[in-house]
């Protein structure tokens, strides 16, 4: 089942590698334009569940890295779901400075609190998502907080460490 | 009862009826609420000290901070606090309401939340066991026989440079003062 | 005509009930308490509590907020004055038993009335559910009051606590449905377990008195032990045959251990279901004692 996606895959896109590290895991990496075409195509054959989109910071490489989760949720038992839990890890990778990105919400419409929570805790704007709002944090952030130049002491030494105690205030 | 529980009840009914009659409002704040279930249930009984879990702010007198206090929370503490009756009393609990705690250095989280809201006494440990909330309660109870919880006096007489600090700390707030600002440039 | 006993027996049957009634409520947490195999606050938990509630400033929205619960307690008060306690009576000759039956609407109404002030929906939830608790079960006490009525051939409560005397008790006579009748619906008229919707600390944070804080709280409370007094009371005296002082007392303890007994071990109904029960099974067998008592007399 595995491999009979696998060739699927390489036949239909170019630029893209396929790797099976194991028994129950197929990963996948495209370039950015590509992402949004393999996941109705993989929405199409049986894998009808985004289980997670995650980011990931390579400061050192100078981009961000974003990871799709698909898996099909109910094993369907066709040809290439097959009866163990597959799941398809889709990765991309685009550049640090000022990021864009599609949404992901026409295929799957549950990408919409993930992609929320990417853009206030990393900060990348996903065109056409409707409610780019913040999901978690309260405050406003010059960098965003999770990536890697962002330095937490400092933040609460500036911030949290200023506002005084109500006994030393004259 | 002794004589002179007696005559301490006939002094000033209403601190004794404090003391014995604490009921904390049941705001799971954060991890530390693991701890409170077993202290209010059958294993370590809370209710033969007279405190009770309140369903409702208007209705409790204590209020138990338990575990890390983040800038969300912070805004339903407030408004929390706020709301109930005067007299109140606040126990910090855990060690990341005293100065951060494990979150010391954490982008989202509030570290001393004696600068927001006034507190009365603190718990130390991470998380204390329920016998350690057993003892804060009798160190309560010592506190306001002497007259010295009066946390809820602070807040009302310095409320202008609490409010500074909860600016400070959450933006601009939505709900009006609880008590009349004084102008300092009249 | 007004004589100085009766001032008396008008200022004492309130005491009484409020003395009791406090007392209930002390050892209503006493028992639960044992029963889950804990010790318990002390019996006297209760008037601390109130002592407390007393000296905290609670906080008013209105002034129809605080005549609310004013009428509510007020109604609850005069009520008690209807009802025989031992051997006295303060109000005996002015109607008995029909004016129970309008008289015990006034506490859920009064609060209603402070309900719409207090802009809390929850508060609206627990009054409607206390509402149509009323609602469900007054259908079968009115046919137990029918039957009641027919069989002795009068509405005054004191003529039929004195024709149930030596042990003619109304529950050993062809009373026995009514009584039974009575039971099933005594926990929906006290507020107890299984019917404890209204005021339900866990689902709708204690219904109507999520914003009561300060005195209001504590008039709450007093009205809820006078209720628990009122209701138990009407069963001795309707059905055991309440007698002088003292055994009145002691039959009202036996009677309120077994309704927590029932309370400590029942899970709480949702309304439509204590609605289902209440208008079949209590209704059908004291309809059948009704009509039992047409024949037999």
């Amino acid at each position: 089942m595995i491999n009979r996606l696998k060739q699927e895959l390489e036949s239909t896109f170019r630029e893209i590698s396929v790797a099976v590290p194991g028994e129950n895991g197929i990963t996948v990496v495209a370039s950015p334009v590509q992402i949004l075409t393999i996941l109705r195509f993989l929405k199409d054959r049986g894998y009808d569940h985004l289980a997670m989109i995650s980011c990931v910071d390579w400061i050192k490489e100078d981009s961000l890295e974003l990871v799709y989760l698909v898996s099909a949720y109910l094993t369907g038992d066709n040809e290439y779901t097959g009866r163990e839990k597959i799941t398809v890890t889709l990765k991309t990778r685009i550049p640090r400075k000022e990021p864009e990105f599609p949404t992901a919400i026409p295929v799957f419409e549950n990408a919409e609190p993930y992609e929320r929570e990417i853009h206030e805790l990393f900060g990348i704007h996903f065109t056409g998502h409707p409610r780019l709002i913040p999901l978690f944090l309260e405050r406003e952030y010059e960098i965003p907080p999770f990536r890697k130049d962002f330095d937490t002491r400092e933040y609460v030494k500036e911030v949290f460490d200023k506002i005084p105690f109500v006994e030393n205030k004259e | 009862m002794d004589r002179n529980q007696i005559k301490k009840w006939l002094k000033s009914p209403g601190k004794m009826a404090h003391k014995y009659s604490l009921w904390a409002i049941y705001f799971c704040t954060g991890c530390g609420i693991i701890e409170i279930p077993p202290v209010i249930t059958s294993r370590w009984d809370a209710e033969r000290f007279g405190v009770l879990p309140a369903p409702s702010p208007r209705q409790a007198n204590l209020f138990l901070i338990t575990g890390y206090v983040s800038v969300k929370t912070l805004k339903a503490i407030i408004k929390t606090y706020e709301q109930m009756p005067e007299p109140k009393y606040t126990v910090g609990f855990g060690s990341c309401p005293i100065n951060g705690g494990m979150y010391w250095d954490s982008y989202n989280t509030i570290k001393h939340l004696d600068k927001y809201i006034p507190v009365d006494g603190w718990i130390a440990g991470c998380m204390p066991r329920p016998e350690a909330i057993f003892i804060a309660v009798t160190h309560l109870w010592t506190l306001i026989d002497k007259g010295m919880a009066k946390g809820y006096v602070k807040y009302r007489e310095q409320y202008g440079r609490y409010r500074e600090n909860q600016e400070m700390a959450l933006g601009r707030l939505e709900w009006p003062p609880l008590f009349p600002l004084k102008d300092e440039n009249d | 005509m007004v004589t100085a006993f009766g001032i008396l027996e008008i200022i004492a049957s309130p005491l009484v009930a409020l003395v009791v009634g406090i007392f209930f409520l002390g050892l209503f947490r006493k028992m639960m308490a044992r029963i889950h195999w804990r010790y318990g606050p002390p019996l006297y938990q209760p008037v601390i509590d109130l002592v407390r509630l007393f000296h905290q400033r609670g906080f008013s929205h209105g002034t129809l907020f605080d005549l609310g619960i004013v009428v509510s307690l007020a109604g609850t008060v005069i009520l008690v004055l209807f009802v025989p306690i031992g051997g006295m009576c303060a109000l005996e000759s002015s109607g008995g038993l029909l004016v129970i039956l309008y008289l015990m609407l006034f506490a859920p109404l009064g609060i209603a009335l402070s309900g719409g002030e207090g802009a809390n929906p929850n508060i609206s939830i627990g009054i409607s559910r206390k509402l149509i608790l009323a609602l469900s079960y007054e259908v079968p006490f009115i046919f137990i009051i029918l039957s009641l009525m027919s069989y002795y051939r009068t509405i005054s409560i004191v003529e039929i606590v004195n024709a149930q005397s030596n042990f003619h008790w109304a529950l050993f006579s062809p009373l026995v449905l009514s009584g039974l009748a009575y039971f099933m619906i005594l926990p929906a008229m006290l507020g107890l377990r299984p019917f404890d919707m209204a005021g339900a600390p866990q689902e709708i944070s204690s219904g109507t008195a999520v914003e009561y804080g300060g005195k209001y709280l504590a008039f709450s409370k007093i009205e809820h032990a006078l209720a628990l007094f009122i209701g138990i009371a009407l069963f001795v005296n309707l059905f055991l045959g309440g007698g002088n002082i003292l055994t009145f007392l002691l039959k009202m303890l036996v009677v309120f251990v077994a309704g927590v007994f029932v309370h400590a071990v029942f899970p709480r109904f949702r309304i439509e279901q204590a609605t289902k029960y209440l208008w079949f099974w209590p209704t059908m067998i004291s309809f059948v004692s009704l009509i039992l008592i047409q024949i037999v007399r």
